[in-house]
């Protein structure tokens, strides 16, 4: 664990693995959302590789956290919504009727724009996935779990000897890589992330990037992103969405360096958003 | 330089405003603290002719009395039969220098003593018979008409025809005092009696017993079921016609006035369901009833404060509905739903009305000894002695109140205490 922290951002492999053939982990087709009347999301198709990050952009209310929330389906706690068409991870069907979407969320972990650790102490905001889940059955594999989870999160070393004080009391920083720990906790596949830096000061977002750089390797990573410099920066593959569509996918050099699009270019280069 | 030359006049214009503006400004804060001045006033009128009335009720005169247990007026087979009265009367008249023969004098001299003399004696008798030939020596509060001449409520200008008291009696009464017969002490009595109809032996422990014993059936009906009512209405409950007709109802019931309830508990309550009348049970029960509409609004009130993030981070972790609901969002909404609780309790342990309609209004001796046996409680007690003609009534009517007052200032001040003791801020 410990030498997974000590690495430095790699920026170098983000243009080798863009070449890497990667296996899809979800794939959606036709995906239509509305909310009561309102339609958010549009006919969105699209394949998020796994082991890899990609990155949602696009002008704020274009339907990014939609699509992002369809993907654990966290749009079923919304009064009114509705999504349409299909989304699979590794070929399961996450609309299925058998599938509970407890098991989903426990298979992919969440962490949102505003850190929202719960007012408990640190050790227990990340004990309790697991043990809600009966991942641990010990005090001793618990204790296991949370300091593995707080390691690869890259706050062990700042929280190991406070773990009973409250998690509301850290940093805006601090408080997010707890929250990541605690989705870590969990042994999840994927980790979405909704703008996950944009509470955040820039020495605590340079601090979140390295370690979504460093989850990749062991997890799927969507990163919902205002900053296009942190889309190039973290992301392997980009997404640029535009009014509820999905104008552009593809491998983040190309899109910042030769988009398609014209409405990709315009918003990249600062002409609207 | 056109901004130049208009600046002057723009700043003189606000500047008149500003004057105006301050102005109302002084006179709407003037508005305010008199607002509050005259609120304050009312109050402090209240609590201050409550206090003047009830004060004197919790001390109380007690006398001594030795009196010797002659054989020959206790028959061993059935001691209780004797007239123990009489016989203290006698040693109290042998102070004042009355003839045990003057049975006119020892009468009036009985009405000076409490009764309670006579049923110590009897009791001291019953538990041990050996004590009879002995002398013993008693202790017990004095007659009440006595006990108010002594407080200065009774006076000796008034005529003798219109007093409860006559002159000799006065007299003697001076002279008791003067040799120490009659002492003033603290009234623990009025906490260690149940009411009754002597009023110098009437106390607020029945009363005292009757409100803890409803308030426990109050609490143990209305937080449970509008803690779980909110909780379902408010995080579970599909939002439609249905619930938004349910709401409105819940906001009616809370305006529903307090004797509507003790109609509906004595119809349901008693007559069809046959529970006990004046018990506490059905007391708390319909108490309940008026409750639960403030338990339910104040904890759907502290569940929606919630923030909806936190939900989320539950759910986010595949915490299922149950689990975020009552794992994370009741806890936090905890302290707020007590803050509601007590304070819906406070206004239950006050109220009046519906009790009076299910029979509590009668005259309950002693203490009640369990959920289904009569008992009085605070308010009614302190209903039952504003009715009573007595004048020592009235000092213990006031007494009751102010105790009322006391058990309700200290629930508010656990509310508060709650409210900031667990405060939080986001
Ligand atoms: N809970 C909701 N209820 C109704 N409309 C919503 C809700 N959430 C989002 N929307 C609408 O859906 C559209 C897409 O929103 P969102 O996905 O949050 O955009 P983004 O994350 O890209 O800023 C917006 O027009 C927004 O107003
Ligand atoms: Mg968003």
């Amino acid at each position: 664990m410990t030498d997974n922290l000590s690495h430095a951002p790699a920026p170098a492999v983000t243009a080798a693995s863009s070449g890497r053939a990667q296996n899809v982990k979800i794939r959606a087709r036709g995906v239509n959302v509305f909310y009561g009347a309102k339609q958010a999301l549009f006919d969105v198709d699209m394949d998020i590789p796994d082991r890899t990050v990609t990155a949602f952009i696009g002008p704020s209310g274009c339907g990014k956290s939609t699509f992002l929330r369809c993907m654990n389906r966290m749009n079923d706690t919304i009064v009114g919504a509705r999504v349409e068409g299909a989304i699979t991870m590794d070929g399961e069907d996450l609309y299925a009727k058998g599938l509970d979407p407890v098991l989903l969320r426990a298979r992919v972990g969440m962490v949102f724009q505003k850190p929202n650790p719960f007012p408990k102490s640190i050790y227990e905001n990340v004990a309790y996935g697991p043990r809600i889940h009966g991942l641990a059955r010990t005090k001793a594999e618990m204790d296991h779990v949370v300091e593995t989870a707080l390691k690869k999160a890259g706050l062990w070393d700042e929280v190991a000897d406070r773990l009973s004080h409250p998690g509301t009391g850290l940093s805006g920083g601090q408080q997010q890589r707890l929250v990541i720990a605690r989705a870590i906790a969990v042994r999840p596949e994927v980790i979405l992330m909704d703008e996950p830096c944009s509470a955040l000061d820039p020495i605590a977002t340079a601090r979140i990037e390295e370690l979504i750089d460093e989850l990749r390797r062991d997890y799927c990573i969507v990163i919902v992103t205002h900053s296009m410099a942190q889309a190039a920066r973290v992301s392997q593959k980009t997404a640029f969405f535009h009014m509820g569509r999905v104008v552009e996918v593809g491998d983040t050099e190309t899109i910042f360096t030769n988009p398609r699009d014209t409405r990709t270019s315009d918003y990249i280069t600062g002409r609207f958003g | 330089m056109t901004d130049a030359r208009q600046a002057p006049s723009s700043r003189a214009l606000i500047e008149r405003s500003l004057k105006r503006r301050n102005a109302a400004e002084r006179r709407f804060r003037l508005y305010g603290v008199l607002a509050i001045c005259v609120a304050l006033g009312f109050l402090a009128l209240l609590l201050g002719r409550i206090i003047q009335q009830g004060h004197s009720a919790f001390v109380a005169h007690e006398m001594s009395v030795s009196v010797p247990l002659d054989p020959s007026r206790i028959d061993r087979s059935y001691p209780a039969g004797a007239n123990y009265d009489l016989m203290a009367a006698e040693q109290v008249g042998a102070l004042l220098g009355i003839s045990p023969t003057d049975e006119a004098a020892l009468t009036e001299v009985r009405e000076i003593l409490s009764p309670d003399v006579g049923l110590q004696l009897g009791e001291q008798v019953r538990d041990d018979p050996a004590l009879i030939g002995q002398t013993i020596t008693i202790h017990a509060p004095l007659g009440d008409d006595a006990d108010q001449y002594l407080k200065g409520e009774i006076n000796r200008e008034t005529l003798e025809a219109q007093r409860v008291l006559t002159d000799r009696q006065l007299d003697w009464i001076d002279r008791l005092e003067a040799r120490g017969v009659i002492s003033s002490a603290l009234n623990t009595g009025l906490f260690t009696r149940g009411d009754s109809t002597q009023a110098e032996l009437a106390g607020l422990l029945g009363a005292i017993v009757g409100s803890a014993l409803m308030l426990l059936v109050t609490a143990a009906v209305a937080l449970p079921i509008g803690l779980l009512a909110a909780v379902w209405l408010e995080e579970f409950a599909p939002k439609g016609r249905l619930t938004d007709f349910i709401e409105v109802n819940i906001n009616n019931l809370a305006a529903v006035p307090s004797i509507v309830y003790g109609l509906l508990g004595l119809a349901v309550f008693i007559n069809t369901l046959g529970l006990p009348r004046a018990s506490p049970l059905v007391g708390g029960l319909v108490l309940a009833l008026m409750a639960l509409p403030t338990v339910i609004i104040a904890t759907r009130s502290s569940l929606r404060a919630v923030p909806p993030s936190i939900r989320e981070a539950a759910l986010a972790l595949g915490a299922s509905k149950t689990q975020a609901v009552f794992g994370h969002v009741v806890p936090l909404a905890m302290p707020g739903v007590m803050t509601g609780a007590i304070i819906a309790l406070a206004h239950a342990l006050g109220e009046t009305a519906p009790l009076l309609m299910i029979g509590m209004i009668s005259f309950v001796p002693g203490v009640a000894e369990g959920f289904t046996s009569a008992a009085s409680t605070l308010p009614t007690q302190i209903f039952i002695w504003e009715n009573a003609a007595e004048r020592a009534f009235h000092e213990r009517t006031a007494a009751a109140i102010i105790v009322l007052l006391a058990f309700m200032i200290l629930m508010n001040a656990a509310a508060i205490f709650l409210r900031r003791r667990f405060e939080r801020r986001w």
